[in-house]
């Protein structure tokens, strides 16, 4: 805590075998203790804070001095309404499991309770914090906790002078009596490994210290990122959803009961008040402004309202950019061979935009491009996003598209944006994403493994009963043989013998026919090793094969 | 309308009744747009001012860019002259240092290429980077450009001997050797015959805009090649660079290198561009359209601080403007002033009753008698008639206004530590966003302007009256009287009540006289010290260190006595703030400023900048902002509750995570929040499960979390 005081304010010196102490090992256990409540300090000097303060400080002239040389800085384009970049970009501090449990907990206890954000916490006198730490961690008192309070004690004794380093930090690391035992385990993984971190960040204080004072936050804010990211380690509890007992649910089972009846209306309503401003984008288009559209919710049923009440007599073409075999070519395809009756598209982005202009000027008529995520993965490509942009820019192709991405701004630079002439809307629409995501292997429904096990079952239903028999043998080999260390998978050679034995297949070459029909399917993978042979394995999670063999067998 | 959701495919056309028409009976071009608003007034009046603009920004553009463009034009004549093409091998180039605001490049390269089609030569090809990806699509394309360039002019001349044979020259036949082929017949081997028809050699000039963008080989390539022609062809090659000149050496090596004559030329850097465009052609009084100060501040920043692109700051103002005009037909009076008489008697009843509306109407209306107020809201030509009166009002305000926002630059300009800002544009924005005679800093720069010395206060009155002159020549030319004013008595200096030019005028009479008399008091403060100084030296002599501190400090205790000088100034400067305490007022004062200045700047500000992460975090943490319902209520954008939408509830839930989440606890955290009464299974309810899927989905597809292979049933945050 004190080295945090001393970054922001330099007149505060320390000497140099204090900072000798703060990098020796016996104290680090402590320090990393410190971490996230020093982190919270910095956060709440926020550049703008931090002026204030330096103006109630007679002693900081000559910061005051640097304030007034320092380069222009924008008036108008910051205001007020603006969403404080602290709420979306800052580092948090270090997350430890507590955190959901107490999040859950708070918001299960209906008081309408807030919740001790680091940044509100308020800061609590050194001795003070230090005599709750102490009261507090006494009635649970870990040992490593104890050890940890010894070695600060014998420090507090050894420097007086200094700020306690631990002022006030009790509160997020006293384990809950509630915690069971997995947790305790995490925590203490926890401290393991932040020793390492700590290290780093005492060599990066003794350099800010040197530095001005003005951009000691600024020099200490990317440490907090490497120091969150140092861990190798994955602090999380060791749940895995095979825990559920029925993993195979329909997606689209319960989507009725997802709002409640207030907030479809709203909803709506919200979603009513877009159509009002079509007629605005209207003119925007007409005066050679394309339109973006961003926000939470799909988009398409907007954009749809739009095309079906306001396009109806021009040519329209809809990309679905969440489409996840689209290209560019398809696009450009559909305008110049479908729509404007070429035989082929010219191989170079120059010539396509000169044919497209031509010809659209020649029939002096209007295209437009409504493009449902521009930033799907499919045009994110620089030089697709350069295509888009060169077409939107001719003069008669208007483009409307949507972004969802949080990082999809950073596909253009500023060469795209002056040629895309974007202006943009807030359309917020709260929708669900049912198409978007629709095409997407989705993190959960992959896991539980639905859509794998059920086109698992229909390929396997198709196969013929010999056919069956060889994919039920290297099933069950690979069930019992996958807790070996290094499970290579079955041997084409044992796989023949195996079927042999079972009457599946008469020779080598019938079972390597066999074989290639799962290959194509991907339900088997052949993998060559070093030796010359070749091993079969199945590229399925096993506890979906084990499933998958119950319900054949049941 | 048919679906637009497929498995097999992502692009759908709506062709809606387009059928491709062998053009011969050419469609007007786009009627739509002009149909769906062209009965509005306001439409036809921003469409006018529009264009007016846009005329100006030409005019303009053609004069910043003439003076550079004329010495790369010169330069490349130098070598259209010589008969014998080369020195063995090099290639004459220029490069074109532009700047970072590439943007902004393009109509430089077009007014380039336009003026050396006139003055040089009419074989010229512009190459971009994005058609020049190998060696073989570079020279195909200079050389179609150069050839076919040089058909369409002969066609035109019926000077097409064998012109025809050349065009149809199939793609892959664009060589160099083709080329040169042309070349020769064209201007080397001409037949006696045609020779008193014949043209002297031309260059060949390529011009390559986007230098950085090329990829390093082809250009090499391309460059080698070139060269090894240039005993035959006369080509000259412009590069325009974006960042420095190291970037061409640093791309070509010394072999290359060595084949180019480099010469290189500065263009102008964008932010002085910019200040030109907006003084010449948005800060004056003739501009149909004013920004109100914060519009303005906003506008600039984003060129300084986001771009650095006129193109785009055009583009951001034309916003506004349509912003300004869009759907209100009171702003139709936001047109060039003779206009002004037609327009109000266009206005319909309800036209008028929004204008009655205005927030800067009520003062106004506060101030006429009891009488006049029922008039004006019964009588609609009563009203019409004081609108016009306003308006002419208005127009005369901003006419002295502009010209003393252009004086105080005048008089400002060169005072130290610049408290009012270095250019016009900065003045302007103070002075619109507040009365500028109150603040500190103008105080502050009357006082220093109060110490400046003869020869310099002379020298910016004489600016100062460069520019009441010009701005009054705009209105109507001057007769370059010499003005005697009629009262030499200076207690008399009145400023008039009323603006415009009169306002204008009198100002000049008085900067003229202050003028003269400064000059003439000059001479006259000097003799006052000079005689003092004598008396002193006298006893100065005999050099006693006592004596002279003594001395010095009596001189302390002496009253300074004002020279005539000093007296004349201090007048002069209170003149000074009393003409700008009348011109300077900020334009919020004024009736109706409305109808002219654009003001609503945070809901352009919206369009032109876009806060889609801004957006999305809002949404997020407090969806009521959007859906305006009761039960979403927050106490702080940290907490959680139930009623929450699934995939806030979600989002908010990872937020309290680590770079690592665990989906089982995710989904148990999730699935307790959702049912706090349920007990132990609630996680494993389908319906939570299916929500919470749905949830984890839209944060993959928004791009916060993506699965991770490190731990089984994790995802990784990719935020934090």
């Amino acid at each position: 805590m004190a080295s945090g005081f001393r970054l922001t304010f330099p007149s505060e010196q320390t000497t140099p075998v204090k900072e000798q102490g703060n990098n020796s090992p016996t104290k680090r256990t402590t320090r990393t203790r410190n971490k996230p409540k020093k982190y919270d300090d910095f956060l709440e000097l926020t550049p703008s804070k931090q002026r204030v303060q330096r103006k109630n400080e007679s002693d900081e002239s000559d910061d005051a001095e640097m304030d007034e040389a320092s380069p222009q800085k924008p008036t108008a384009l910051f205001d007020s309404n603006d969403v404080e970049g602290q709420d979306i970009f800052k580092f948090k501090s270090r997350h430890t499991r507590q955190d959901l449990h107490n999040k859950v907990q708070d918001a299960i206890s209906n008081s309408p309770k807030i919740m001790d954000s680091p940044l509100r916490t308020p800061k609590k006198t050194p001795s003070r914090a230090f005599k709750s730490h102490l009261s507090k961690t006494c009635e649970v008192t870990p040992r490593h906790v104890k050890e940890v309070i010894k070695k600060r004690i014998i420090q507090e004794v050894e420097s007086d002078s200094e700020e306690s380093d631990f002022s006030g930090t009790s509160s997020d690391f006293v384990p809950d009596e509630s915690d069971n035992e997995t947790e305790a385990e995490s925590s203490s993984e926890d401290e393991i490994e932040q020793q390492k971190p700590s290290a780093k960040l005492n060599i990066t204080r003794n350099v800010g210290n040197k530095m001005k004072a003005k951009d000691s936050d600024y020099f200490v804010t990317p440490d907090n990122y490497f120091m969150m990211n140092s861990s190798k380690k994955i602090t999380t509890s060791d749940h895995t959803l095979s825990r559920l007992k029925n993993l195979n649910i329909e997606e689209n089972e319960a989507q009725e009961h997802e709002l409640s009846d207030e907030h479809k209306l709203k909803i709506g309503e919200l979603n009513q008040t877009y159509q009002h401003i079509f007629n605005r984008w209207l003119y925007a288009l007409s005066e050679n402004f394309n339109i973006i559209l961003y926000g939470i919710g799909s988009k398409r049923s907007i954009l749809q309202q739009f095309q079906a009440q306001k396009l109806k007599k021009f040519p329209c073409i809809v990309v679905n950019g969440f489409f996840p075999s689209l290209t560019i070519k398809n696009i450009l395809e559909t305008i110049i061979i479908d729509l404007l009756e070429n035989t082929h598209v010219p191989s170079n982005v120059g010539d396509i935009v000169n044919l497209i202009d031509a010809q659209l000027t020649e029939n002096g008529v209007n295209l437009f491009l409504i493009i449902h995520n521009i930033d799907g993965t499919m045009l994110r490509s620089t030089k697709t996003q350069a295509t888009l942009a060169s077409i939107s820019q001719i003069k008669n192709v208007h483009t409307i598209a949507t972004i969802d991405h949080i990082n999809a701004p950073l596909l253009w630079d500023h060469s795209k944006l002056s040629k895309f002439n974007f202006t943009w809307w807030d359309v917020t629409t709260f929708l669900p994403y049912s198409e978007e995501t629709s095409y997407e292997n989705s993190i959960m429904t992959h896991r539980s493994g639905a859509l794998q096990l059920s086109s698992l079952r229909s390929v396997y239903q198709s196969l013929t009963a010999n056919a069956k028999g060889i994919f039920n043998i290297i099933i069950q080999y690979q069930l019992e043989n996958v807790k070996q260390a290094h499970y290579q998978g079955l041997p084409f050679k044992d796989l023949y013998s195996k079927c042999r034995e079972q009457f599946l297949v008469s020779s080598d070459l019938a079972l390597r026919a066999q074989l290639t029909e799962f290959l194509d399917h991907k339900l088997v993978k052949m993998k060559r090793t070093y030796d010359g042979s070749e091993n079969l394995i199945v590229p399925i999670e096993n506890v979906l094969l084990q499933q998958f063999l119950e319900q054949q067998n049941g | 309308m048919e679906s637009t959701v497929s498995v097999s495919k992502g692009v759908f056309l709506f062709p809606n009744g387009f059928k491709k028409v062998k053009s011969s009976k050419k469609k007007p071009e786009s009627v739509f747009f002009e149909k769906l608003f062209e009965e509005e007034s306001w439409y036809v009046v921003y469409k006018r001012n529009w264009d007016l603009i846009e005329n100006v920004l030409q005019d303009l553009h053609h004069r910043t860019y003439s003076v550079l463009l004329n010495d790369i034009v010169n330069y490349i004549k130098e070598f259209s002259g010589r008969n014998e093409f080369s020195l063995d091998g090099i290639i004459p180039s220029a490069t074109l240092l532009t700047g970072v605001n590439q943007p902004d490049h393009a109509s430089q390269f077009t007014a380039l290429l336009n003026i050396i089609r006139e003055e040089i030569t009419p074989h010229v090809a512009i190459i971009n980077a994005q058609d020049a990806p190998s060696v073989k699509h570079l020279v195909e394309n200079a050389v179609r450009q150069l050839i076919c360039e040089q058909s369409q002019i002969d066609s035109s001349d019926c000077d097409d001997f064998n012109v025809k044979s050349k065009t149809k020259l199939k793609r892959g036949q664009y060589t160099m050797r083709a080329l040169k082929n042309w070349y020769c017949s064209k201007y080397v081997n001409v037949s006696p015959k045609k020779n008193k028809h014949r043209v002297p050699p031309n260059t060949l000039v390529i011009v390559m805009p986007d230098f950085e963008s090329f990829n390093c080989n082809v250009l090499q390539d391309f460059i080698m090649i070139v060269s090894s022609y240039t005993s035959c062809l006369p080509i000259v090659i412009v590069f325009g660079v974006a960042t420095s000149v190291s970037a061409l050496h640093k791309s070509f090596p010394y072999h290359i290198s060595s084949k180019l004559l480099i010469k290189v030329f500065h263009s102008h850097s964008s932010p002085v561009y910019m200040n030109q465009v907006l003084d010449e052609i948005f800060l004056t009084h003739t501009s149909p359209f004013h920004l109100s100060g914060k519009a303005f501040e906003l506008l600039t920043d984003v060129f300084l601080f986001y771009d650095f692109s006129v193109t785009g700051l055009i583009q951001s103002i034309k916003y506004c403007m349509m912003d300004h005009y869009y759907g209100d037909n009171m702003k139709s009076l936001c047109c060039q002033p003779d206009m002004l008489e037609e327009t109000i008697l266009n206005l319909s009843k309800e036209d008028l009753e929004s204008i009655r509306q205005l927030m800067s109407f009520r003062p106004f209306l506060e101030q006429q008698d009891c009488r006049a107020k029922i008039s004006l809201f019964e009588d609609d030509n009563y009203f019409r008639d004081v609108l016009y009166k306003q308006m002419n009002r208005l127009y005369d305000y901003l006419y002295s206004f502009y010209l003393c926002v252009r004086l105080l630059h005048a008089f400002v300009q060169d005072i130290p530590k610049n408290l009012l800002g270095k250019t016009v544009r900065e003045i302007y924005t103070k002075c619109a966003v507040q009365d500028i005679v109150e603040t500190t800093a103008f105080k502050e720069c009357m006082q220093l302007l109060n110490f400046q010395s003869q020869m310099k206060l002379v020298e910016t009155i004489k600016n100062g009256l460069k520019v009441v002159n010009t701005s009054l020549q705009n209105v109507s030319p001057v007769k370059p009287l010499q003005v005697t004013p009629k009262k030499n008595n200076m207690e008399d200096v009145i400023v008039n009540n009323h603006l415009g030019e009169g306002f204008v005028k009198n100002v000049r009479v008085h900067l003229l006289m202050f003028l003269r008399q400064i000059e003439k008091a000059n001479t006259e403060a000097t003799i006052i010290t000079n005689s003092m100084e004598t008396d002193d030296d006298v006893e100065n002599v005999p050099g006693n260190r006592y004596k002279l501190k003594e001395k010095l400090l009596k001189a302390t205790r002496v009253d300074r006595v004002q020279s005539e000088f000093e007296m004349v100034r201090l007048r002069f400067v209170s003149y000074l703030e009393e003409v700008f305490a009348k011109g300077l007022q900020p334009p919020h004062t004024q009736t109706f400023y409305e109808i002219l200045f654009f003001n609503d700047v945070s809901n352009v500000k919206k369009q032109i900048v876009g806060s889609p992460r801004g957006a999305l975090h809002t949404a997020l943490s407090n969806p009521a902002h959007y859906l305006q319902c009761t039960c979403c209520q927050l106490a702080s954008s940290e907490s959680v509750v139930g009623s929450l939408p699934d995939l806030c509830l979600a989002y908010k839930l990872h937020r309290e995570c680590g770079k690592h989440i665990n989906l089982y606890d995710w989904l148990q955290a999730f699935a307790a929040v959702l049912r706090p009464d349920d007990d132990e299974d609630r996680h494993q309810h389908p319906v939570v499960q299916s929500r919470f899927t749905r949830a984890v989905a839209e944060l993959q597809f928004l791009g916060f979390i993506k699965s991770s292979k490190r731990k089984t049933d994790h995802v990784m945050r990719l935020t934090w």
